[in-house]
């Protein structure tokens, strides 16, 4: 349990102590023998973000401790970008994982920086919802995803972060999931008696309606969109094969997937 | 077949989350109580907002509105339409939305389109 | 530019090519498939056959090689050295375009190696190529821009110290279709390919060794091809662009809109790029079964026909005989009180060659309303015998594709390469590569491969229909395992039409008696516009001789530019109705026009020599107040109190549909049947036959005009003129 409580500065300064004595290997085997995987290549490319193996392995663990905590919401445990921790829920789990992660001695995040939504029409629930969390106690991010549709829906984080007030609004504006039990629930952004959601992907770049003022009705009127040029979009592909490299890359490594375990019990 | 069938039953009585409702007849009453909240605003409307309608034309505009949606069965497409309309009423009570946005409802200033071949194909709109 | 990535490269060329018409079944045994040999391609296996070369194994497992000089199409250069691999135990990279795979061979094709190679060959290739992106045409499809991009260096060693320049080559002139800036060539050689392979014009090669390398013609000379453009799409650079396009736009703010050309009767994919409502240019669209990637002059530089000569408002003739500009509510009332006021015995309705077939069927319907079954085409064919109820007797039944896998193509009274370049290009393609033999009857012209000339006497026809011509061509006939007669619709115009059409058709069935091959179709009849088949399907009388003869009181000209219908051939107090998009020789002659729209301005429905149904799609929309041609129609039908029962482009495909299932059946061909009934009903129609064939487009600058699109382009009469100061040149 206190395995987080090892500071991530601490984790700093063991590495810049390796490099410096030029210690690399060690190091490495240190990390292989904490996650049983096969020695990652140090990275040397300027461009390229390096990944602390310490900071990695811990939110490694960290993320199946989650798992572990709450086998009855977690789904999934997965790092991206190698460094980043996302655990993945069902949306009738958010209010007892975020409390536990806002809550919890070891994990104390207790900042709800961000809630964002994405859309992605093919998916039987359609859109997804990402809770972004600092822990200023550890110095972590996390991130929460779960998923909805347009017509599910989701419980609202305000009682436990006051900060989710207007993202949930930003939310339910942009991308029209509804939040139960929220305090405020209207429109943030757009005009009132604007129609649609304009975050959806099924809603056009150019929007349906214009408003200008009138001078014969000395008011603002809305009107349907007429462009007056032609809507301009680029076509920029090519044949060749841009980034190579990048070829069945997945961008996220699981830590812990509880639902494929369940069975094997 | 079999298999086929209990899906369909199985996806018929898949449980979802209601938002409010639990039936259709909830579901109406929500909706009857959103009217019958616009109705009587109807007057407050044409008093605060200085709009060239009288309280007959806002009466049919609400039951147009509502016209609009009268084929809507799902009980949670019903109350989100009911909280939407909520939402708009209480812009309206509280004066957020103002006389342009009342009268966007009749789009005066909107040209109706042509519908019938013949004018369509002398206007040269498809 | 035309770009595909790789994957269908070896189905192209493996030896034994599957055709895409899984229909195509032959007597002859197919060699054994010999057996497929393991490769390993960034350690992925892949087997492939024996042959295949290194570049379209890896196509196979979705690696993309880099290169220039390779194409599909032509033969492999392996000049331009781009496409270098890394082959394990190979001691030095290979070029995978011209390597083949031999068993087990592992290639890396991102590996350390080949990346340095690539880096190495694309150093060099820009030392000698000027930095001129910004003024380039082809920027944005710029082979050499992008696979720096992707595969060059991010520095250069360049450094011009002595302030001597970049290499610079003059720029050559072969024609009003094709800038060259022959500074930025690459020597990929895929233009001389092109040139001497396909097209079929040796002009093209290469002077000099070294830096003094040149691509060109050597003395100043036109590119004198009708498929010339092509070299345009080929060029892998900036170096071969399109003269009529030069700094009109960029690639990626076009739109561009998949379609079907109408100049020439086979209906070629075509891709339309547009931007600002204005067509900018067409490029061909990949279509195996008709124009595989290539696309006639014709069809490809036309396209700025369609600004030119444009009918843009309806018009009626007023008091003093002029035409002057109305509301559509005034020229069509005035349309439909003529159409109204005149006995419908009386009414004629021509249909031009660019209709569409949604056109075709409202005026045969509205005309068939009004109590009137005069709807003809421009263009004739014998209505005796079987006439047009038996769909193989005026289509292309071998199909475009299969023509390649004849073995004697026997052309009677036609010049294909220019009645139907691409058509031509696949004999040639034959000719070239199965060792097809051609022989021609008609006119001596130029078909850019060698065949026999038997003579343009018609009877030669009637001695090999009746198989007592003692030519060395009747006997290649009868050898034949897959013979093709091609006849050219044109030659059914005259007295003896019947008789040479009975005559071939009679050829064709005793030719196809003999076969193994019971599928295989021997009867081909050539058409010479794009709407005629559609029009013929729908039940349009061929030929407008007898109806004129009648003197119609109105004429209908739905598009028909071709001038048979003249003021001459009908009475005086007709009236003269033109619906059609261009203002050529039938809104001349008219009274009421109605102004239409062209085929990149509507979707519709075109059926072509094969009997293939495919559409257009709307590019642009129509000019001025023009309007669609099945609406305009449908319009004068309510007026007329006639009303036509279809609102919307579905509801007339519907109507289509009903009348043949085959029109609606896009993309799709229908195996035609029926060869011996239609024989058996013409043969009381072969009478002694003495005229002499002649076709009507013998030279490459007749090519260039032949309907209302192209002679409103102003692209195509340069080419004209251009073709003509090349005949008086002495080289």
């Amino acid at each position: 349990m206190s395995f987080f409580l090892k500071r991530t500065a601490g984790a700093a300064a063991n590495l810049g102590r390796a490099v410096l004595n030029n210690s690399r290997p060690a190091m490495v085997q240190c990390v292989a023998t904490k996650t049983d995987q096969a020695a990652p290549q140090v990275e040397t490319r300027p461009t390229v973000a390096k990944v602390d193996p310490l900071q990695k392995a811990q939110l490694v663990d960290f993320g199946k401790y989650i798992a572990e905590c709450l086998p009855k919401f977690v789904q999934k445990v997965q790092l991206t970008a190698g460094n980043e921790l996302e655990v993945l829920i069902p949306p009738d789990a958010v209010l007892p994982v975020l409390s536990f992660l806002k809550d919890h001695h070891s994990a104390q995040f207790a900042n709800l920086i961000d809630i964002a939504g994405m859309d992605v029409p093919s998916r039987p629930n359609r859109f997804e919802l990402i809770y972004n969390l600092l822990s200023l106690r550890y110095n972590a991010r996390i991130r929460v995803k779960t998923y909805t549709d347009e017509l599910t829906p989701v419980d609202s984080a305000c009682d436990i972060f006051k900060a989710a007030n207007w993202y949930e609004r930003e939310i339910w504006d942009m991308y029209g999931v509804f939040f139960a039990n929220h305090p405020d629930l209207r429109r943030i952004l757009t005009d009132y008696g604007f129609e649609g959601h304009p975050f959806r992907k099924d809603f056009p770049l150019s929007g349906y309606v214009e408003v200008r003022y009138d001078d014969e009705q000395k008011r603002v009127v809305v009107e349907p969109l007429e462009l007056a040029q032609e809507f301009r979009r680029f076509e920029l592909s090519a044949p060749w094969e841009q980034f190579p490299n990048f070829r069945g890359n997945p961008a996220a490594e699981e830590v812990t997937n509880p639902g494929d375990d369940k069975p094997k019990q | 077949m079999a298999g086929t069938g209990r899906e369909t039953v199985r996806a018929a009585i898949r449980q979802v989350r209601p938002i409010m409702s639990t039936d259709f007849w909830e579901a109406r009453r929500r909706a009857l109580g959103l009217y019958k909240a616009f109705y009587r605003y109807i007057p407050y409307i044409v008093k605060y907002f200085d709009i060239p309608k009288t309280e007959n034309d806002c009466r049919w505009k609400i039951r147009e509105y509502f016209y609009k949606n009268a084929c809507v069965t799902d009980i949670r497409v019903i109350d989100l339409l009911v909280l939407k309309g909520y939402m708009e009423l209480k812009e309206i009570t509280h004066s957020w939305s103002q006389k342009g946005h009342i009268m966007a409802y009749w789009q005066p200033t909107v040209e109706r389109k042509p519908c019938d071949f013949i004018c369509k194909f002398l206007t040269g709109v498809d | 530019m035309l770009r595909q990535p790789l994957s269908r490269a070896l189905a192209l060329s493996s030896p034994a090519r599957v055709a895409p018409l899984a229909a195509r079944r032959y007597a002859d045994a197919v060699p054994a498939q010999p057996e497929k040999v393991e490769v390993f391609i960034d350690d992925q296996p892949v087997h492939v056959l024996p042959g295949t070369t290194v570049l379209q194994a890896a196509a196979q497992v979705g690696v993309e090689i880099p290169r220039f000089c390779y194409h599909e199409r032509l033969a492999v250069a392996g000049n331009c050295r781009m496409c270098l691999v890394e082959v394990e135990k190979s001691p030095k990279p290979v070029a995978a375009c011209a390597m083949p795979v031999m068993k087990g061979m592992r290639v890396k094709t991102n590996s350390d190696l080949t990346r340095k190679a690539r880096e190495g060959v694309m150093e060099f290739l820009l030392v000698n190529h000027p930095l001129d992106c910004p003024i380039c045409d082809q920027g944005g499809e710029c082979d050499l821009q992008d696979q720096s991009m992707a595969f060059g260096s991010d520095r250069s060693r360049f450094t011009d110290i002595h302030f001597s320049g970049k290499r610079a080559v003059e720029d050559k002139d072969v024609g009003p279709l094709i800038k060259t800036i022959m500074t930025r060539c690459i020597h990929c050689t895929r233009c001389i390919r092109f040139a001497s392979e396909v097209a079929g014009v040796d002009d093209f090669g290469t002077t000099g060794r070294g830096t003094e390398m040149q691509v060109g013609t050597y003395v100043e000379k036109m590119f004198l091809s009708e498929l010339s453009g092509n070299i345009i799409d080929l060029c892998p650079v900036g170096a071969l662009t399109s003269k009529p396009y030069s700094f009109a736009a960029r690639p990626w703010e076009t739109r561009r809109i998949d379609s079907v050309d109408v100049l020439d009767p086979l209906g070629s994919n075509i891709v339309v790029a547009t931007r600002t409502n204005e067509v900018l240019r067409i490029l061909p669209r990949t279509n195996e079964e008709i124009n595989e990637e290539w696309l006639s002059d014709k069809s490809r530089f036309a396209c700025d026909g369609l600004k030119r000569q444009r009918l843009v408002t309806p018009m009626l003739k007023d008091s003093r005989g002029n035409l002057a500009p109305v509301e559509w509510e005034d020229a069509v009332v005035a349309a439909a009180r003529a159409l109204r006021d005149c006995p419908p015995d009386k009414l004629l309705a021509v249909a031009g060659g660019l209709a569409d077939a949604e056109a075709l069927v409202a005026l045969k319907d509205l005309l068939n309303r009004l109590g009137s079954e005069h709807v003809c085409t421009e263009h004739y064919f014998p209505t005796q015998g079987a006439g047009t109820d038996l769909r193989s007797s005026y289509l292309l039944n071998t199909k475009i594709a299969n023509v390649e896998d004849a073995d004697f193509v026997l052309l009677i009274g036609t010049n294909t390469r220019f009645e139907a370049p691409l058509l031509n290009a696949r004999i040639r393609k034959a000719f070239i590569h199965k060792e097809t033999d051609v022989a021609l009857v008609g006119p001596k012209v130029d078909l850019t491969y060698e065949y026999t000339h038997v003579g343009d006497s018609a009877s030669i026809v009637k001695d090999f229909a009746s198989g007592t011509s003692s030519h060395e061509v009747m006997k290649r006939l009868q050898q034949a395992k897959r013979p093709v007669v091609i006849l050219g619709a044109d030659q059914l115009k005259s007295e003896e039409g019947p008789a040479l059409l009975a005559y071939t058709q009679e050829l064709a069935h005793k030719l196809q008696e003999n076969l193994q091959d019971k599928e295989w179709k021997v009867l081909n009849v050539l058409q010479r516009t794009a709407s005629q088949v559609a029009a013929l399907d729908i039940g349009y009388q061929p030929g407008v001789g007898q109806a004129l003869a009648a003197g119609p009181k109105v004429v209908y000209l739905l598009g028909a530019d071709s001038g048979v219908v003249t003021r001459e051939s009908l009475p005086e107090d007709v009236t003269i109705i033109y619906q059609g998009h261009h203002g050529d020789v039938g809104a001349s002659i008219a009274d009421i026009v109605l102004p239409g729209a062209a085929y990149t301005e509507k979707r519709a429905t075109y059926v072509n020599a094969e009997g293939r149904a495919q559409q257009t799609l709307v590019a642009v929309s129509p000019p001025g107040k023009a309007r669609e041609d099945w609406k305009i129609i449908r319009a004068l039908s309510e007026v007329l109190g006639a009303g036509l029962p279809y609102d919307t482009l579905d509801e007339v495909r519907d109507r289509l549909s009903q009348v043949s299932p085959a029109l609606v059946a896009y993309g799709d061909v229908q195996p035609n049947n029926y060869f011996a009934q239609a024989r058996a009903l013409a043969q009381s129609l072969q009478k002694p036959v003495s005229g002499k064939l002649d076709v009507q487009l013998k030279q490459l600058e007749d090519f260039f005009m032949t309907d209302a699109i192209s002679r409103a382009s102003p692209t195509m009469a340069k080419c004209v003129q251009a073709v003509l100061k090349q005949k008086n040149s002495p080289y």
